[in-house]
């Protein structure tokens, strides 16, 4: 167990140099000129030469390259070429406001999601079974960002109930970070008032987000609980007479949500780098936003920074379903 | 009390945090519960881009500026007047080259140390050293030697030439204490350090700011500017759509929105406790055209296309506006409203097409935009619209602003049509003529390929002259010379449009970089 | 488990038409399918044909009425008129053109440069295999649509380039599923035959390896037009799509957000469309994957 972790994280490096080495090609190769964008309007070829200088960004591509992976090795992402702050502590402040935009959304999917497969598949060819398979098309087939705009429109705008978008309003003082995570953070400082507010303002970006992780997750799990409910120990625990509760519960569930893992795994990886619209709609100060800010402005930097904290997550995500699948399913060995 | 004390301990601390991006997350508690509630809220869509008095530009920074530093003279009232800034008076010698201003004795920088002569001067001195920002307001009219302190209160300017706009462009040159500059001088004048400390003796400071998203002005405790209102503190708050700003002031979330739209000012018109204000301000929109290489160097095609444009859809399209009646703003000194212009007038164009190379139309032109800038879509389309009745095609193609910026230094790079905005920073004729038309600025976007030695002529005899009749009449010639060249498809005066919160007090629009708030007369 | 999928195929051999006939059969089963099929059909009718039925055609082609602006929905404009006072239904109907030749631009140079480099990789085997895949691996862990964006804007607003943007992030997984095919397909009976009649390698591959896996790529190709259609919307809404006056539903429906919540009809259009759009690409896709695609069904 303890090697396969091992192993699987060894296996990361060669992730990292190959994403750096993709996102350098495509910062570089490609034209626009980020330098003179950055210098402003106004600079002279002097400055815009200086400017240069001083990122770097006159010397050889790989010089540029080895400078920026021996960097990485401090953990340091480069300097932003628009702000000149750097990478890393723009990804440390933006990446919490993303991983709990995407983690609710994906609770809001596996709660709704799981059930609604299971009762689908239990009930199956039945008129709310083929209801439900249309209306799972429907919602994954929703672009985001219109749902987003449309929920924006009716809570936002014409009920008013809900905040149009950000985390918290700037005149509320967030509570002390320890997660980075409002919602848990207010909670910890015992801040109820900010707690809600953080909520309130949580609530139509995740659902926006969450609808269609939603609507693949209960079509895997139908997909999954069909499958189990054709294996003999569930008609031999029907042959027993078990109740039907205890069977779908004990037995069909379990099993078919480990089936139903790898879809979370995949599509939390997904979502993290799906949060660019969303974010836009909302005004959520997370890795979406801070990128398509950077990406506007041709500052490369920023941008290759999250695709790589971005890509490094997405094979996490999946390290931790596979070591979740022994969790739930024994049978499963390490090797 | 001892706010002043502890504010500059947490000040010092919170910048280091700012700078590290966790100001938001870790902003201290007390703070906010010490400086009260009178914070305003502006709702802003740009973003500041550094806090150099000498090199930042636009009008965030312009707000970022006039409040937290002090120019000699501000601008205040309708029509715009100078009143006193750091200078608590001042005279002109006969001949309208000597100023020169008396320092207001209270007057004081953050750091406590007295506003003195030496620090004007070098002021001034930097501006004009860096050449960057505002300085083009007086290059050519002050000199680094030109400026000097006659004692510690008393400044003297010797112009190189008279200057009729003197007064009115001091105010966008802003004041530095010497001392702290020069203490953190590096090599590059202290510019590195003046991106994000500042050293100024404005009614506020840096309290914290987030870049992109925040920033924080906070009352300087014991402020040495007389009256002013009961703010605590400002925020800047960047929003970069117009609708959200608009919703955030009626729901109250902001006090003031600085980039309305004519559609969002209409959905206002009845939200309670929401003042709106529409005034006419100098910010003149027009369509530069390429008068030296392509078919629009032929005069006779440029008047078939100001001919053909359809004025009216271009007033329709900008909501509160009003047309403009050749180069200068309406209202402006020496303006003349029975200029004959070119007005929607199809026959007529025909005629002038007829006379170019291109007598049946046929060709196609190319038209830039800045990408995002929805107005200016908007135009390129009604020119797309207007061009077809001539024959003409017009291709459309957004740029980043930069990109346009580039495209302006050669005429072989400058597209056929190019739309500015142009925002008067002082309310005199000189302003809109010299930038816009003296060929001196060819190259740069405000004017990047038009020149006529004549209009030249024109423009540099008016901006010498002080006889404010004198000035009418060569105004009135070059209006003339100008139209009949016609470089540009004239187009609106935009007016200002901000809105505001009804609790808002003592806000008095001055019709000069109105959108650049000036905190201090404001009550909450 | 796919063995046995494959084997049986291959056990019962039957003459093709009546597999078409079966696939038909099955196809016309699923209501779902059906639904699809006449969404799509609705759709390509007006990808072909959307701007020559448009109400208004001079709206389509950038003319303006600055005296009709923000009209609500009535029965001359079914959905308003936007801030130009163009149709907002004419716009709409004419970006299905934009829209979904952009989607389809994307999948079709998608599946070239996927389907090329997987089969190479599965057919030549080795360190060729291994270090196309691994590059395949890490593109698909770069996040596509900030990958998109980033070509998009480097190159400049345009159709093309923003198809080739987002083509250059929409290869992979297609390189993948050729390479699964085309190492499977090596295997069989008669690559083996025509590899002993001495025919040569690249015949092998054209002739013989892929057109045996022209049904799954479909397949994925029909799931992913949907997507395709989405990521394009998204470019335009972000700003880095198309250029004026060409209308397209993303660019469309993040000029409305100005004029919200007041001309909420200008969102209305494109965003229902780019939904009914995608609505159909998918059940399709579902339906065509349960029909030719044996090893997905269950």
């Amino acid at each position: 167990m303890l090697y396969f972790i091992l192993r699987r994280i060894l296996l990361l490096i060669p992730v990292v140099i190959g994403l750096t080495v993709i996102m350098f090609a495509i910062a570089r190769l490609l034209p626009g000129d980020p330098v003179s964008l950055a210098a402003g309007p106004n600079a002279t070829q002097s400055e815009i030469d200086a400017l240069a200088r001083e990122f770097g960004l006159d010397q050889p591509i790989w010089t540029q390259y080895f400078d920026y992976l021996s960097g990485l090795l401090h953990g340091d992402l480069g300097t932003s070429l628009l702000t000149r702050r750097p990478v890393a502590a723009d990804i440390a402040a933006y990446l919490p406001a993303t991983l709990e935009l995407v983690i609710a959304a994906m609770l809001i999917a596996v709660c709704i999601g799981i059930p609604l497969g299971l009762a689908t598949a239990v009930w199956r060819n039945r008129w709310p079974d083929y209801l439900s398979q249309v209306v799972a098309i429907g919602a994954i087939s929703m672009p985001r960002f219109f749902l987003g705009l449309l929920l924006q429109l009716c809570f936002a705008m014409w009920l008013m109930w809900l905040p149009l978008g950000g985390r918290l309003p700037i005149i509320v003082i967030p509570p002390p970070t320890v997660t980075g995570f409002l919602t848990i953070d207010s909670l910890l400082a015992g801040d109820m008032h900010t707690f809600v507010t953080a909520l309130r303002h949580l609530a139509m970006p995740a659902i926006a987000m969450s609808l269609s992780p939603l609507a693949t997750i209960m079509r895997m799990m139908r997909a999954s609980t069909i499958e189990v409910m054709g294996q003999d120990y569930v008609t031999t625990a029907r042959a027993l007479g078990l109740p039907r509760a205890k069977i779908i519960l004990k037995y069909i569930a379990r099993n078919a949500v480990s089936a139903t893992l790898t879809v979370i795994g995949l599509y939390f990886g997904w979502l993290l780098g799906g949060t660019v619209l969303v974010e836009t709609v909302f005004d959520w100060p997370g890795l979406g936003l801070y990128a398509t800010k950077a990406i506007i402005s041709q500052d490369m930097m920023p941008v290759i920074g999250v695709a790589l904290v971005i890509g490094l997550m997405f094979v996490a995500a999946n390290l931790v379903i596979d070591l979740l699948y022994g969790v739930i399913n024994p049978k499963v060995r390490y090797s | 009390m001892t706010v002043s004390k502890q504010f500059n301990v947490s000040r010092r601390g919170l910048l280091a945090m700012a700078g590290a991006g966790l100001a938001a997350a870790s902003f201290p508690t007390q703070l906010f519960a010490q400086s009260g509630s009178n914070i305003l809220i502006i709702a802003s869509g740009q973003d500041i881009p550094n806090f150099d008095p000498h090199t930042a530009t636009g009008y965030s920074a312009s707000f970022f500026l006039r409040n937290v530093y002090d120019p000699l003279v501000r601008v205040s009232g309708n029509p715009p007047e100078p009143v006193p800034g750091l200078a608590e008076s001042w005279t002109m010698s006969e001949d309208g080259l000597t100023y020169t201003f008396k320092l207001n004795p209270a007057a004081k920088f953050h750091s406590g140390n007295p506003v003195t002569a030496d620090d004007v001067v070098y002021s001034f001195q930097r501006a004009l050293e860096l050449a960057k920002g505002n300085s083009w307001m007086i290059r050519g009219i002050v000199t680094p030697e030109g400026v000097s302190a006659v004692d510690a209160g008393t400044v003297e300017f010797k112009l190189e030439t008279p200057f009729a706009a003197f007064l009115q462009v001091l105010p966008w040159i802003f004041v530095v204490e010497k001392a702290a500059v020069e203490a953190n001088l590096g090599d590059d004048q202290g510019q590195s350090w003046l991106l994000t400390n500042t050293a100024g003796s404005g009614p506020f400071q840096v309290a914290r700011f987030e870049v992109g998203t925040l920033y924080h002005l906070a009352r300087v405790a014991d402020a040495w500017q007389p009256a002013g209102g009961n703010l605590d503190g400002v925020i800047w708050q960047i929003v970069r759509e117009t609708a959200t700003q608009r919703l955030m002031l009626q729901r109250g979330e902001a006090h003031i929105a600085v980039d309305l739209t004519s559609e969002d000012m209409d959905s206002l018109k009845d939200a309670p406790g929401v003042v709106r204000v529409i005034e006419p301000e100098y910010r003149t929109f027009s369509i530069k055209m390429n008068t030296e290489k392509g078919p629009l160097a032929d005069v006779n095609l440029r008047k078939a296309i100001s001919y053909a444009t359809n004025y009216q859809a271009i007033l329709d399209a900008a909501g509160y506006a009003d047309l403009m009646t050749g180069p200068l703003p309406n209202g402006i000194l020496g303006f003349n409203p029975d200029l004959e212009v070119y007005r929607t007038d199809l026959d007529k164009a025909k005629e002038y097409l007829a006379k170019t190379e291109y007598p049946e139309g046929g060709l196609t032109l190319k038209m830039v935009h800045v990408s995002g800038l929805e107005q200016q879509r908007r135009w390129a389309l009604i020119m797309l619209d207007s061009l077809k009745k001539l024959n003409i095609d017009l291709e459309i193609q957004p740029l980043k602003w930069p990109d346009m910026v580039a495209a302006c230094k050669s005429p072989e790079t400058f597209p056929d049509l190019f739309p500015v905005y142009q925002t008067a920073n002082y309310g005199d004729p000189d302003n809109i003529a010299f930038a816009a038309y003296h060929s001196s600025r060819n190259g740069g976007w405000q004017n990047a390929v038009y020149h006529n030695p004549e209009v030249d002529a024109l423009i540099e005899a008016g901006r010498a002259e002080i006889d404010p009749a004198k000035r009418v009449e060569i105004y009135g010639e070059f209006q003339k010379k100008v139209v009949a060249d016609a470089p540009d498809i004239f187009g609106v005066l935009e007016r200002r449009k901000l809105g505001m919160r009804d609790n808002v007090k003592g806000y008095h629009f001055t019709p000069v970089a109105s959108n650049a708030i000036e905190a201090w007369p404001l009550s909450l | 488990m796919s063995e046995t999928a494959q084997t049986s195929e291959v056990e019962i051999p039957r003459p093709a038409d009546d597999r078409l006939r079966r696939a038909l059969f099955r196809f016309r089963q699923s209501k779902l399918s059906m639904l699809g099929a006449a969404v799509v059909a609705i759709v390509l009718f007006f990808t072909a044909f959307g701007t020559i039925l448009a109400p208004y055609p001079e709206h389509v082609a950038g003319a303006v009425d600055t005296a009709n602006r923000f009209q609500p929905p009535s029965l001359t404009h079914p959905f308003g008129t936007n801030e130009l006072g163009q149709d907002v239904l004419s716009l709409v109907m004419a970006g299905a053109t934009v829209s979904v030749l952009a989607g389809f631009g994307v999948v079709l140079i998608g599946t070239l440069i996927g389907t090329l480099v997987g089969a190479v990789a599965g057919f030549v085997g080795g360190w060729t295999d291994e270090g196309l895949m691994r590059l395949t691996d890490l593109t698909l862990t770069i996040p596509s649509l900030i990958l998109a964006m980033a070509i998009a804007a480097a190159l400049g607003p345009g159709f093309t380039n923003m198809v080739i943007a987002i083509s250059l992030s929409w290869w992979p997984g297609y390189a993948r599923l050729v390479r699964g095919e085309v190492l499977a397909a090596r295997e069989e009976v008669y690559v083996t035959a025509a590899r002993a009649i001495g025919a040569n390698p690249s015949r092998i591959l054209f002739r013989h390896i892929l057109p045996n896996v022209v049904s799954p790529i479909i397949v994925k190709m029909s799931l992913d037009m949907g997507f395709a259609i989405l990521t394009v919307a998204g470019l335009g809404f972000i700003g880095i799509g198309v250029r004026p006056p060409t209308p397209e539903w993303g660019t469309l429906l993040s000029l409305s957000r100005s004029y919200m919540p007041d001309y909420w009809w200008t969102a209305m259009a494109p965003g229902m469309a780019m939904f009914f759009a995608v609505f159909g690409f998918n059940l399709l896709g579902d339906g065509l994957r349960d029909i030719l695609d044996p090893k997905a069904r269950r």
